[in-house]
């Protein structure tokens, strides 16, 4: 259960390199944010990480497992990703369901689970409903149970928010925070907005311009008034953006 | 079964005009060339009367049907292992879009002519030319369905693990299955105009061997019924099978 995220000096180049070198560890029950400027390679490092891409170089451990290309580790991983990606075809309840499958969960049991988590994001009574059926931000809250419905090791979100309006958005940190505490997982969560960042996350992992390495990496256990903390990566960030500006090709 | 008033909103005024002038137009050019030309409505409402109580009609809609069901169904067979082995394999797809793209440019008379010089005068002849035809239009919107399944649903597959067979069943087929329904739809239609042209050699028995045997007796009321019955045959089955079928489809939508 308790699993600790190895990134082992992880690059990719894909034509040109964009990520040069990065390296950190998530102790199990952290909350990570990874920030940077645009086309730093935030997602590319999470897809690294969920062993969706292979890197070009270094390794990725889980719980001392390598995780690769394929995904072929016994550790359980869960995924929300930018869009739902939920089965249009589906009811919300079947989607959560389904992925259980794999895990060799008889189906009373997969049932309980789907109810289970699909309350835990306020999705209680809205089960049967297929997605189309509802809103933006319900489509992302079955996306999260569906990936809390593997119990997974790590928890993987990619700008899971960035669809939503500004109010969604805030209600939706707030959720999440809320799950992270009563469920303990451990996340990585990848997002641009630097308030959310700080807002959620005990540790912030900022990253620079292409080809990305760490910038910094800020515990965010209230040592630092979070106003001050903003500040100061607002600054960080901007000066990445410049310098990517500066040497991008004209 | 479609209530009363669903049918007095399809069959909507401007079009019950339209038909009006058509049918008053023919009454006008029957009246003018004679009923060997043009036989008047009534004339062939007599005829499609008389063949409905004779039973002829269900004898011959039967055969032509019976004969679609064999070539159109193996056709949907046959387009299903094309589809399944494009999604299998790059290598296979690439030959199939080949295959198929040169189906698609052989004409209609191609395949009667070859069906008939294999098969001789026997019921494989129209089987067969229906098969050719309705292969190509079948197995293409297959093989863009499958290639058109969500590769973002797929990744969230992989990242699940769901198992080959998992991803199939729960992603593969369902994202499909509008695209067979509207190509079987396509592939009727074109199954039951072919058929009926093959029909016009060598078998006897089917829509297309009566027309052409009423043209030959001159009795040309009777071509006009059979083509009635074959564009009443045509609507009911695109309403009653393929509308069903899509709206069932639409339901999660």
């Amino acid at each position: 259960m308790a699993v600790t995220l190895e990134v082992a000096g992880v690059g990719k180049d894909f034509l040109i390199p964009v990520i040069d070198s990065v390296s950190f560890s998530v102790e199990a029950g952290e909350f990570v944010c990874l920030l940077g400027p645009n086309g730093c390679g935030k997602t590319t490092l999470l897809r690294i990480v969920g062993g969706l891409e292979p890197p070009t170089r270094g390794t990725v451990t889980l719980g001392g497992e390598p995780v690769v290309g394929s995904g072929r580790h016994t550790r359980k991983v869960g995924v929300v990703f930018q869009e739902d990606r939920l089965l249009p075809w589906m009811t919300l309840r079947e989607n959560v369901e389904l992925v259980q499958k794999p895990l060799g969960i008889d189906g009373a049991a997969r049932r309980a689970t789907a109810a289970r988590y699909l309350a835990l994001v306020g999705l209680a009574g809205f089960e049967d409903y297929h997605p189309a059926r509802v809103s933006g931000g319900m489509r992302q809250r079955a996306a999260i149970a569906r990936a809390l419905a593997v119990e997974p090791d790590l928890l993987l979100m990619d700008e899971p928010f960035g669809a939503l309006d500004a109010q969604n958005r805030r209600i939706m940190q707030n959720e999440v925070r809320r799950i992270w505490r009563e469920t303990g997982r451990t996340i990585l969560f990848v997002t641009h907005a630097i308030e959310e960042a700080v807002a959620i996350g005990t540790t912030l992992v900022m990253l620079s311009a292409r080809p990305s390495r760490i910038r910094e990496l800020v515990r965010n256990d209230g040592r630092v008034e979070r106003s001050k903390l903003i500040d100061d990566l607002n600054t960080m960030i901007m000066e990445e953006v410049e310098r990517q500006q500066r040497s991008a090709p004209a | 079964m479609l209530s009363a008033g669903r049918w007095a909103a399809r069959l909507h005024l401007p079009t019950l005009a339209v038909a009006g002038v058509v049918v008053a137009g023919w009454v006008l050019l029957s009246w003018r060339y004679g009923a060997f030309v043009l036989p008047s409505p009534l004339a062939v409402l007599h005829g499609l009367v008389e063949i409905v109580r004779s039973g002829e009609v269900w004898t011959h809609t039967g055969a032509s049907l019976g004969r679609i069901a064999v070539g159109f169904g193996g056709a949907i067979v046959v387009a299903l292992g094309l589809a399944l082995a494009a999604f299998v394999s790059r290598t296979a797809r690439g030959v199939v879009h080949d295959a198929l793209a040169v189906l698609n440019a052989t004409s209609v008379f191609v395949w009667i002519v070859v069906s008939i010089i294999w098969f001789g005068l026997s019921s494989w002849a129209p089987i067969f030319t229906t098969f050719m035809i309705t292969l190509p239009v079948v197995a293409s919107t297959l093989v863009e369905g499958v290639e058109s399944v969500d590769r973002r649903l797929l990744e969230m597959g992989d990242v699940y693990r769901l198992s080959g067979r998992q991803k199939f069943a729960a992603i593969v087929v369902p994202s499909t299955v509008p695209y067979l329904v509207a190509g079987m739809k396509v592939g009727f239609g074109l199954a039951l105009k072919v058929s009926v042209v093959a029909e016009i050699f060598g078998v006897t028995s089917g829509i297309g061997y009566v027309m052409n045997y009423s043209r030959e007796i001159l009795a040309t009321q009777m071509v006009f019924v059979w083509a009635l019955v074959m564009i009443l045959v045509m609507l009911a089955i695109d309403s009653l099978v393929f509308d069903a079928i899509a709206r069932r489809l639409a339901r999660w939508r």
